[in-house]
Formats: structure tokens, C-alpha cells, sequence
């Protein structure tokens, strides 16, 4: 070991002895020139004087020490490198470790080691395999991925390899597969897994679990048959603490391997298997009681750890609303702890669990803590108490929470200065009760912190108070008080200027606002301002001019006395407003015409809100975040009055609702271009939006009409968006007004995931979101839709139409026209099977949200597999059955080319979700598949079907279907259905919407996400 | 996943350092540095953890423990659990101390090649690898004498520090 090593041990004490970094860099510098004077010694002259491998090692751990301490080591890569090949341990090792933390994947050097590394892989040395693992592990590329992932993973398999070696491979495939994912191959590896979740070895489970991790976050479908053994694991450590006592951590069944397995199965979509749920719950509910705060800090931390994974747990699988007020309790009581750690988590949680609806209102209740952590002297906690406030702020407390951020502002150090400011901006722009309590925040905000409100912020005053009369005396007189505070930041000259100028005039007859007195409050700043800010001046005294009634000789003197100053400035922009300004103003009456007020603005997005868009990164709570401030916006910033020319483009364009005929012949590939139902379209508003800003108010000649700009632009893109056009997200320019309504996830995706279970979300919207819960009996079906308003305003004009294919008999209870606010209405409908079809049911739903118009068209997924119900047969049922069906049309077999490359079991996944009974081994042969259903229907009853699946291992693309049932129509779609789950897609189908199949399909792609699990 | 470890003293000295994910020398440097900079001015009794983004990208999160003269830094993604990743750091401390018998700064300055060899039996490539101090303690035991058979000159660790630390 290198405190063997004299020589080492003295250069690290010279290293400590040096009395400043001057020193230190001399030392390091003279022992640099020292290695690497033997080791270039040693090329010329091997033989007179080469290095021991003691030599060499005590050199290469110089070298990485003098590279820890931060400076550059160019040499001697190629002897810590060739130190691998030593056949002694030590010199190996130090090979090994010096390797890892000097060299990245990408070296060349590497490349020369690749044998003897393998060598020691597969070789009987466990010492030398654990070495090779973690270098490989550490900084094992593309390389090393192709030559060695298959022995790492029979490694990993080995029933004779010890557990030391055998943790080491698992999470040295793991990071071989992260890097180099089509390298390694995973084929088959869920039953492996699943086998491995069943070791006893803690330290082997613990990596089992962290591969598990890293392999679900790829492909959770492959590996639902891990779920049950993950709860398994939960319940041996949390419930039965069946853990030896080393992994005992702080009397917590090793927290680790715990949180680790909670975690994996947050990585499947949702767990529907009732008894796996259920046992899960159990252990969950026993670990949210079981935790309590205790003194010692080490078994806090561990058990919260645990705890705190629990919560995300059950937040993810979105329990009942009993345990999750259970959690918001729980988190209540952590965030005015005294253990600062588990406050500054509990602050984090809560603000994740924003995420979950319905409990806001409990949050809301634990805001005054909130609010006192926001001081806390910890500013960690302070950040997520900043971040929960945002969160968590809406019309209701807006007022409160913007206040106290502003409250803050003034105290906070600099570093959270910037993040307030904006986050009290934004939110003052999305929940201002009331127009005047916005521009109040916004005028505090630039005097308390001018430095952070960038000009977006001001630009967007300016536009609310154009478009509201109302507001404008009060906007004016507010700038009046400002423009009288000593020190005044430039952004608040640049507001009071252009608001004073506008409409100063309005305040004509209060004290002290007289053209005169504004006019001199304002020149005050000038001499010293920045030529931006000159250049708005000279805008607002021109205005000051027109709008004095009956002109002032005096102040038109002053005025054009700064006109001719400026008239040859430097800066042209400044010039040109001189000279025109002078030369206009000269008109007399002409002027009235030219300056006249602003125009109002068309409405816009917010430039600011649009930055907090893309700030926000996708990190769960801040799309939470994201996800309630579209649900609760306030409308109070709605100012324009001005429909868009393209307001109303004609809503049949985009009845994209096609039904599909029942057409035989019809290959499903062939109708093509048919695009997805019941999107709304997306007309994106951003890129006209704002652009012009800049120059609508700066520009001195903007003096006609609105800027038409944005609206043709807009409305060109609207009619690019042409049914037809296959990439174009699907569609339907409902309204490009202000709160111009885009659909909350993939409508698409929505229906697929509905297609395999019966409870979901089916459509969401910022003010609307429709559940829908279904229950099959035989051909009679009764789903019922949630129509839940999200608002605090309610939904008008709601409409729910049905548009039943041929084969349904559908009923829909009446639905209410009205939704109230944040009031959920049930509409029950009940359906009939008549017949075997694939075309779907559609929703046409339509509501009215302020001056929105929304109006969707929703595939419903009463499906054809919703009328299967699984019926295993036995070989003597089924081979007399099969015979007794000789061909076409009845039975019916087809070559399936294209097919996704799906395993066996996974294919028997996905039969099983569709709800065919899988029959074992009444085929001889293990590549192929046999199924079972019964169809109900009212006209046929119940019908048996049958389907045989033969598959070829060497071209997984490809497969033989062959479907029989007594019923030629019901054998022709089942196995046209069966088709449009087993096909994949094109890799270049670009959007969800333009994919080639039949519509009713679920996108083959996104299906298998929903997979319940086997029961 | 874990993306790098740092020990380092209460005067930003590096003690331990290692990335699991490539950075150039000069890039370590003002990482350590900046991360010193963070803990320096934190007091004591505040929380373990430290908003790392600004210094090493989105998604990423620090804990730390001051122990003595020493912080523990662990730099990780949103893919671990905060928690876990303290008793993580108080495993590694209680295996050091162990192994050290009361650990102190200068064990670790003067052995800080056996402190990669620990580091390694706990953190494998970024993963948490062994969490019981039990297993690691045998693991280095083990290290320790292949060492020993195939390198017969060999000094105690105590005492070569000690000597030093005089």
C-alpha cells in the first residue's frame, strides 16, 4: 500500500511543509521533472536503468496525488497504464485505480490494455477480477463494452463466482449499458433480473436493484415481472426486517437497498395487479406511521431517507386521498422541525407533491410556516421555501406570498436577489387579483431591485396600462411619487418617462402634476442617464408638447432647447428623435395626429412568463409548478379587447373525425394520413409575440393603428396547419385568443394507455380535466366520464355529444351545461356490443371558458378487446376446435412483416393486456405462442377465438398469425387488431398524430407503457 | 448517480477526490474550488445540503458532512436519494475511522492511496456497492494482504504519520 512507500509519504509532507501555493507549485514541479526523468530514462536505457515495479508504482501514485491537488500531469499515462499488465496485486492495483481517475474513456492508451483486462475478467484470480470490473465500471467505453459486457454479465449469473465479485458485475454492466446501450445486449435479461431479485446477499441485491433501476428507466415494459418481486424485497426488509445485522444501518434494514427498490418501481407507469398493490400499500402505510424523529442524527437521516422515498412513492401511484393527506400531514409536521435537514426536505417534498391535485388546499394551510422558513438562516431552506411559494401561489394568496417575497427582497442576500425579483414578477403577472396591485408590485419591485427587472418586465406594465384606461391615471400617478425619490434607479426613470409622458396629461389637475412640474421632475434625470433612457425621454417631452392644452410658450421653449441640443448627438437614434420631435412639434395642431396616444397592443405572450417556461427545466416539481400555474392563471392580465383577424377559422376544418369503414379489404397500412382524433390544434403564439416589443415602444414613428405584424403572422401559420399536412401536431384552431387552449399530454397517448386499462385521465386541458372509468360484462359495457372544471371560474356552454360507430349502442346520461368551479360532474354512458368492429366511439366535447372556445373530438375506448374476456382451453379443447375450422374466412393466417421486436414474453405481456388467455406448452414448439378468448357480443353471445403466433428467432421482424373463430368478420378484426399491436411503426412517422394506422389503433410505440401487470 | 466524491479540508485542500464522470484537470480544480467556496461560508447547524447547479450542471445535488477539520462532499443526481447519500458519507467516515482506529486528517493525507481502495469498495462507478462497513472492512483486509505477501518492506501506517505529524 502506498503508506509503504517512503518516498510517497516524504513528498506529501514536503508538499504539507510548503508555507505558500509558490512553494508548493516549485516541489510539485521539481518532483514532475524527477518521474519523469526515470521514466523517459527508462524508455532509452531499459536495461541500465529500468524501474522496478515498485519504482514505478511509487512514481504513479505521485502523479495522481499531484494531480489531485490540481495540476496537470501530461506524462506517464502509458507506465499507469502498462502497471495493469504487472502480474504481481500491488502494481496492478495501482495500475488499475491511477488508470481510472487519470484517463477518460476516449484514450488511446486504453485500447493497449483491452486483452490483458479481459484476461483478468474471465480469468480465476477474484482479486484481479474485482480490479478489472471497476476500472471498466469507472471509464470503460465503447470498446470495452463490445469485448466484455458478455462476460461481465456471466459474471454477474455465476453461481460460483463469491458475492464480492458478483455486486461488482452487476453495476459494472450497468454503467457499460448506460454508455453504450446497443452494445450490450439485454434480450431476454427480465427473467434474469427477476431471478436476481430473489438473492439473499445484501450487497449483491443492493446492485441487483440499482441495475434493475437503470434498466426500467430504458424499457419498464420488459420488466413488470419484477414488480412483484420488488415489493417482495420491500416487505422483507421494512416489515420483516429479515436483514443480518451488519446491513442493519442505525437499527434501519439497510435504508439503501430500500430506497433503492422504491425507486425502481417508481419507474413503472403504475402497479394494477390488486394484490401486489395491496401489499405494497401495507408496507408503505407501515413505514409513514413508523417514522419518528429521534436524537440521533445518523438513524434521523436513515429512516427519513427511507420515508422520503416512501412519500415519493405513493405520490407516484397516486394513492388514495386519505394517505395522501396522510403525507401532507407528515410533511406539515417535518417542515417546522428542529433537524434542519429533514425541514429543508420536507420543504422540497411539498412542493413535488403540488403535483398531486386536491391536495393544495391542505398545503395552503402550512403556509405561514412556509412563509417563516423564507427566513430561515440556512439558505438551502430558504431556496425551497422560495421555490414552495412559488409553487404553491395562486389567485387566492398571491397577494400575501407576492408580499412577502417583496418583503424579503430587501434583506436577501445577493446571490437570491435575482431568482426573487423574477419569481415576484412572474407571479404578480399570473395572479394579480387586480391590474393596479400588479403595477404597484412591478414599480416596487424596480425601486427595490432595478439591477434584476430586466426591460421584459417594464415593457409588460407598460402594455397593461395601455390597454386599460382605467389603470392609466393610477399607473401615472404612481410614477408621479416615484420620479420624487432620491437615487432612483434608471428602469424606474424609464417607466416614469414613458408613462408620464402618455398620460400625465390625465393628472393635470392634482398638485404638483401640472406639464410644468412633470416635465422638470423628469429633465432632472436626464444629464444623468443612459442614451436609452435619453432617447424615451425625448419621446415623452414630444407627448408633454402635444398634450398641453393651450400650449405653454415657456415649456416649449425648454423643450425645443433640448431638441436642438440633441440634434447633433452621437448616438443616431437619439438624433433622429431631436430633429423629427423639433420639426413635428412645429405643426402646431398637425402634431395632435402624429403623436397621438398608443395604440393598444395586441395581447401577447408574456415575454417573462415565456422565460420562466424555459427556465423552468423539466425536474418533477417544476412542472408541477408549471402544471398549476396553467391551471389557475388569472385572468385579470387578459387586457386586450381585440378578437385576432383570425379568430374564428372555421372549426370544420379541422373535424378531422374520420370513421373508419368497415372495409375488408382495407389493409390497415393503407389509410395512411389519417390524422389522430381530437387534438386541439396548436397555434403557437410565441413567434409573432414580442419581437416587436421593443419597437412598438421605442420606436418614435409608431403612431398607426396596432402593429399587424403578429396577426397575419399568426394567421398564416394557422392555415399552413392544413388537415392534411402529415408532420403537424393534430389540430384545431380553436382560438388564437389570449388563452388560447392547448391540450395537457398527448391525446393520442391518452387513449392508447385507455385501450389497455379502464381508468385514466382521457383529455386535459388548463380548465378541464376528463377521467374516464370503465367496467366490461360480457357485451355489455358502462363508462363513466369525469368532467372535472379546474378553475375557480365556471365552464359554460358544456357540451357532450356521442358519435357511435354502427357495431355500439351507446347511451350517454344528460350532461350539465354548466360545470361549477373546481366541481366535478359524472356522466355515466352505457354501452352495447353488437358486433365485431375496430372503429371507435366519438366524443365531441365542447366548453366555453371566457372568450375560449374549446371543442375536441375524443376517441372513447370502448374497444374491441374490451369485449374479450381471457378463457384458457385445454389441449383437447382446443385441437378438435382448431381442426373443425378449416380456412378462410373463418380462420384466417397471415404473414406479419415488420413486427416490433418484441421477446416472447413480452408478446405474451401484451396478449395478456388485450385479454387473451396465454395456453402453455399446448404448442410443442417454444417459439410460438397460443391464445385464447371469448368474445361477447349481443348478437353471437359469446364466441370462442383462437390465435396462434409463430415466431423466428433468427428474424424477430417477422411472425406467422393465424386467428379462428366461428364468426368470419370477428376472426378478420381480431386478428387485423392483433396486427396493429405487433406492427412498429416507421422510426421516421414524426408526429403521434400523422401515423399510418387505422385510428382507432393505439400507437404501437406507446402502448405497451401501460401493460397491467400479469396476474 | 453518484458523480463525484470529495474530501477536503477547512481550508479547501483536496484530500480525496474522484469523478465518476471525466473532467479535465483544470476543470477539477475550480469545481473543488467552487464547492469550497459554497461550504466555507456555511455555518454550522444548517442542512447537509448545498444547491450544486450553478457548479455542476442541471440536475445535480450536494450533501456534505463537517467532521473536525474535514468536509465530505458527495455530488450526485436527482436519481439518488439525499438521505441515502448522508449515511452514505457517515458509512465511508465510520469505515475510515475503522480502519485508521480515530480517524484524523493526517491518516488521510498520508494514506490517501488506501483511501482510494476504500472509496472503490463502496462506490463502484458512481453506484452505491457495499453499504455495510463490515464487508468493506474484510474487502480491505483482504487488499491489505496481498499487499503484504507480495511486498515484503512495509511500515505501519500509524506510525509513518505519526512520525510526520510531530
Amino acid at each position: 500500500m502506498a503508506s509503504t512507500m517512503r518516498g510517497l509519504s516524504v513528498f506529501i509532507s514536503d508538499i504539507r511543509n510548503c508555507q505558500n501555493k509558490e512553494q508548493e507549485r516549485l516541489r510539485v514541479d521539481k518532483e514532475l521533472g524527477h518521474v519523469r526523468t526515470r521514466f523517459k530514462n527508462e524508455k532509452v536505457f531499459p536495461k541500465k536503468q529500468g524501474l522496478t515495479p515498485y519504482e514505478k508504482k511509487k512514481y504513479v501514485w505521485k502523479m495522481l496525488y499531484i494531480y489531485m491537488l490540481g495540476y496537470d500531469v501530461d506524462f506517464g499515462h502509458m507506465e499507469a497504464v502498462s502497471l495493469i499488465s504487472a502480474p504481481k496485486y500491488p502494481e496492478k492495483q495501482v495500475g488499475y485505480i491511477v488508470t481510472s481517475c487519470l484517463l477518460n474513456e476516449n484514450h488511446d492508451f486504453l485500447r493497449m490494455v483491452v486483452n490483458t483486462v479481459r484476461n483478468d475478467i474471465v480469468g480465476r484470480n477474484e482479486t484481479f477480477q474485482c480490479l478489472a470490473l471497476t476500472m471498466v465500471g469507472n471509464i470503460g467505453g465503447r470498446e470495452f463494452a463490445e469485448s466484455l459486457a458478455p462476460d461481465v454479465q456471466k459474471l454477474l449469473v455465476s453461481s460460483s463466482c463469491r458475492p464480492l465479485v458478483r455486486k461488482k458485475a452487476a453495476l459494472c454492466l450497468l454503467r457499460l449499458f448506460r454508455k453504450n446501450p446497443d452494445v450490450v445486449n439485454i434480450d431476454g435479461w427480465s427473467d434474469r433480473m427477476a431471478q436476481l431479485l430473489d438473492e439473499r446477499d445484501l450487497g449483491v441485491l443492493t446492485s441487483a436493484m440499482s441495475l434493475l433501476v437503470s434498466l426500467v428507466s430504458n424499457n419498464a415494459d420488459a420488466y413488470w415481472n419484477c414488480v412483484p418481486k420488488c415489493v417482495k424485497v420491500l416487505e422483507r426488509l421494512a416489515r420483516n426486517h429479515d436483514v443480518p445485522q451488519e446491513y442493519t444501518y442505525y437499527g434501519i434494514p439497510s435504508p439503501w437497498l430500500q430506497v433503492k427498490t422504491m425507486r425502481a418501481l417508481q419507474y413503472f407507469p403504475t402497479i394494477e395487479d390488486p394484490n401486489t398493490r395491496r401489499s405494497l400499500f401495507e408496507v408503505l402505510q407501515r413505514i409513514l406511521m413508523g417514522t419518528d424523529v429521534v436524537k440521533n442524527v445518523n438513524k434521523n437521516n436513515a429512516s427519513h431517507a427511507v420515508l422520503f422515498e416512501a412519500l415519493a412513492l405513493v405520490m407516484h401511484l397516486d394513492a388514495e386521498k386519505e394517505m395522501m393527506s396522510q403525507c401532507v400531514a407528515l410533511l406539515g409536521k417535518f417542515i417546522s422541525v428542529r433537524e434542519p435537514n429533514i425541514r429543508y426536505l420536507g420543504l422540497e417534498n411539498m412542493t413535488r407533491m403540488l403535483m398531486v391535485t386536491d391536495v393544495q388546499d391542505v398545503i395552503k394551510r402550512h403556509q405561514a410556516q412556509i412563509i417563516t422558513s423564507l427566513k430561515d438562516p440556512d439558505i438551502s431552506i430558504r431556496r425551497r421555501s422560495l421555490d414552495l411559494l412559488y409553487g404553491m401561489c395562486d389567485i387566492t394568496n398571491a397577494k400575501d406570498i407576492v408580499e412577502e417575497l417583496l418583503q424579503y427582497l430587501s434583506t436577501a442576500e445577493f446571490a437570491m436577489r435575482e431568482e426573487l425579483a423574477l419569481k415576484a414578477a412572474i407571479l404578480a403577472e399570473k395572479f394579480a387579483p387586480d391590474l393596479s396591485w400588479y403595477v404597484d408590485v412591478i414599480l416596487q419591485l424596480i425601486d427595490k431591485a432595478g439591477d434584476f427587472v430586466s426591460d421584459d418586465i417594464w415593457y409588460r406594465v407598460v402594455q397593461f396600462v395601455t390597454n386599460n384606461e382605467d389603470l392609466q391615471p393610477y399607473a401615472a400617478a404612481k410614477a408621479r411619487v416615484y420620479l420624487d425619490k432620491p437615487a432612483l434607479h434608471e428602469t424606474m426613470v424609464k417607466v416614469g418617462a414613458y408613462l408620464l409622458g402618455e398620460y400625465g396629461h390625465l393628472l393635470a389637475r392634482r398638485p404638483g402634476c401640472s406639464p410644468k412640474e412633470l416635465f422638470t421632475v423628469i429633465n432632472e434625470k436626464l444629464p444623468t442617464v443612459s442614451p436609452p433612457t435619453v432617447a424615451i425621454l425625448l419621446s415623452s417631452y414630444a407627448k408633454m408638447l402635444m398634450h398641453t392644452h393651450p400650449p405653454d410658450p415657456e415649456l416649449q421653449d425648454q423643450i425645443w432647447a433640448i431638441f436642438r441640443k440633441y440634434e447633433g448627438y452621437i448616438d443616431v437614434e437619439i438624433q433622429q428623435r431631436a430633429v423629427e420631435y423639433f420639426a413635428l412639434s412645429r405643426k402646431g395642431a398637425a402634431l395632435m395626429d402624429v403623436l397621438a396616444e398608443m395604440p393598444k397592443f395586441p395581447e401577447r405572450q408574456s415575454a417573462l412568463l415565456r422565460k420562466a417556461e424555459d427556465i423552468e427545466a423539466d425536474t418533477a416539481e417544476q412542472s408541477a409548478t408549471r402544471l398549476r400555474n396553467q391551471q389557475q392563471t388569472s385572468n385579470a392580465l387578459v387586457v386586450t379587447d381585440q378578437i385576432p383577424a383570425n379568430g374564428s377559422l372555421p372549426v370544420g376544418q379541422l373535424s378531422l373525425v374520420r370513421m373508419p369503414s368497415q372495409n375488408m379489404e382495407a389493409s390497415s397500412l393503407d389509410q395512411g394520413k389519417v390524422q389522430g382524433y381530437g387534438a386541439v390544434k396548436k397555434v403557437d403564439p410565441e413567434s409573432a409575440s414580442s419581437s416587436d416589443l421593443l419597437g412598438d415602444l421605442l420606436s418614435p414613428l409608431a403612431i398607426e393603428g396596432p402593429p399587424s405584424g403578429p396577426t397575419t403572422l399568426e394567421q398564416s401559420q394557422g392555415l399552413e396547419t392544413s388537415p392534411t399536412s402529415p408532420g403537424a401536431l393534430a389540430l384545431a384552431p380553436l382560438s388564437d385568443q389570449p388563452n388560447s387552449i392547448e391540450s395537457i399530454g398527448n391525446i393520442s397517448e391518452r387513449f392508447s394507455a385507455l385501450c389497455l386499462k379502464d381508468s385514466g385521465v382521457l383529455y386535459e386541458d388548463p380548465h378541464i380535466q376528463i377521467g374516464v372509468k370503465a367496467e366490461w360484462k360480457a357485451h355489455h359495457g358502462r363508462l363513466v366520464l369525469f368532467l372535472g372544471n379546474k378553475n375557480t371560474s365556471p365552464l359554460v356552454s358544456v357540451q357532450a355529444l356521442i358519435l357511435p360507430p354502427r357495431h355500439l349502442k351507446m347511451e350517454l346520461s344528460s350532461v350539465p351545461e354548466t360545470i361549477p368551479p373546481r366541481a366535478q360532474v359524472q356522466c355515466p354512458l352505457d354501452i352495447v356490443n353488437l358486433q365485431a368492429s375496430r372503429d371507435v366511439p366519438v366524443l365531441d366535447f365542447g366548453y366555453k371558458f371566457g372568450s375560449a372556445v374549446v371543442n375536441v373530438k375524443l376517441r372513447l375506448p370502448a374497444v374491441l378487446n374490451k369485449f374479450l374476456q381471457p378463457l384458457p382451453v385445454s389441449a383437447e379443447e382446443f385441437f378438435p376446435y382448431w381442426k373443425s375450422i378449416p380456412g378462410p374466412p373463418m380462420k384466417l393466417q397471415e404473414v406479419v412483416r415488420g413486427v416490433k421486436p418484441l421477446s416472447l414474453p413480452e408478446m405474451a405481456n401484451l396478449f395478456t393486456s388485450l385479454h387473451l388467455a396465454i395456453s402453455q406448452g399446448l404448442d410443442l414448439n417454444p417459439n410460438n405462442l397460443v391464445a385464447s378468448t371469448s368474445f361477447f357480443s349481443e348478437n353471437c353471445r359469446a364466441m370462442l377465438c383462437l390465435i396462434r403466433v409463430e415466431t423466428d428467432p433468427a428474424d424477430r421482424s417477422q411472425l406467422r398469425l393465424t386467428v379462428a373463430s366461428g364468426d368470419p368478420i370477428l376472426t378478420f378484426e381480431l386478428k387485423e387488431l392483433l396486427k396493429e399491436y405487433l406492427i412498429s411503426i416507421p422510426a421516421a412517422t414524426p408526429a403521434p398524430a400523422a401515423h399510418p394506422l387505422q385510428p382507432q389503433s393505439p400507437l404501437p410505440s406507446s402502448a405497451p407503457n401501460d401493460d397491467p401487470v400479469l396476474g | 448517480m453518484i458523480r463525484a466524491v470529495m474530501v477536503m479540508n477547512t481550508q479547501g485542500k483536496p484530500r480525496l477526490v474522484r469523478f465518476y464522470e471525466f473532467q479535465p484537470p483544470e476543470k477539477q480544480k475550480e469545481l473543488i474550488r467552487s464547492v469550497y467556496g459554497a461550504l466555507s461560508s456555511r455555518a454550522d447547524n444548517v442542512s447537509s445540503f448545498v444547491q450544486a447547479d450553478k457548479i455542476f450542471g442541471q440536475d445535480t445535488r450536494l450533501v456534505y458532512k463537517h467532521l473536525a477539520t474535514l468536509y465530505f462532499v458527495f455530488v450526485f443526481d436527482s436519481s439518488e436519494n439525499e438521505l441515502a447519500m448522508l449515511d452514505l458519507i457517515q458509512v465511508f467516515v465510520e469505515t475510515l475511522d475503522r480502519c485508521f482506529k480515530n480517524v484524523c486528517e493526517l491518516d488521510l493525507v498520508f494514506n490517501f492511496s488506501k483511501l482510494h481502495s476504500i472509496l472503490d469498495e463502496i462506490i463502484f462507478a458512481g453506484h452505491v456497492l457495499e453499504t455495510s462497513s463490515e464487508q468493506v472492512m474484510k474487502a480491505i483486509e483482504e487488499i491489505a494482504r496481498l499487499e503484504k505477501t507480495a511486498n515484503p518492506i512495509s511500515i505501519v501506517a500509524k506510525s509513518v504519520s505519526g512520525r510526520l505529524g510531530r
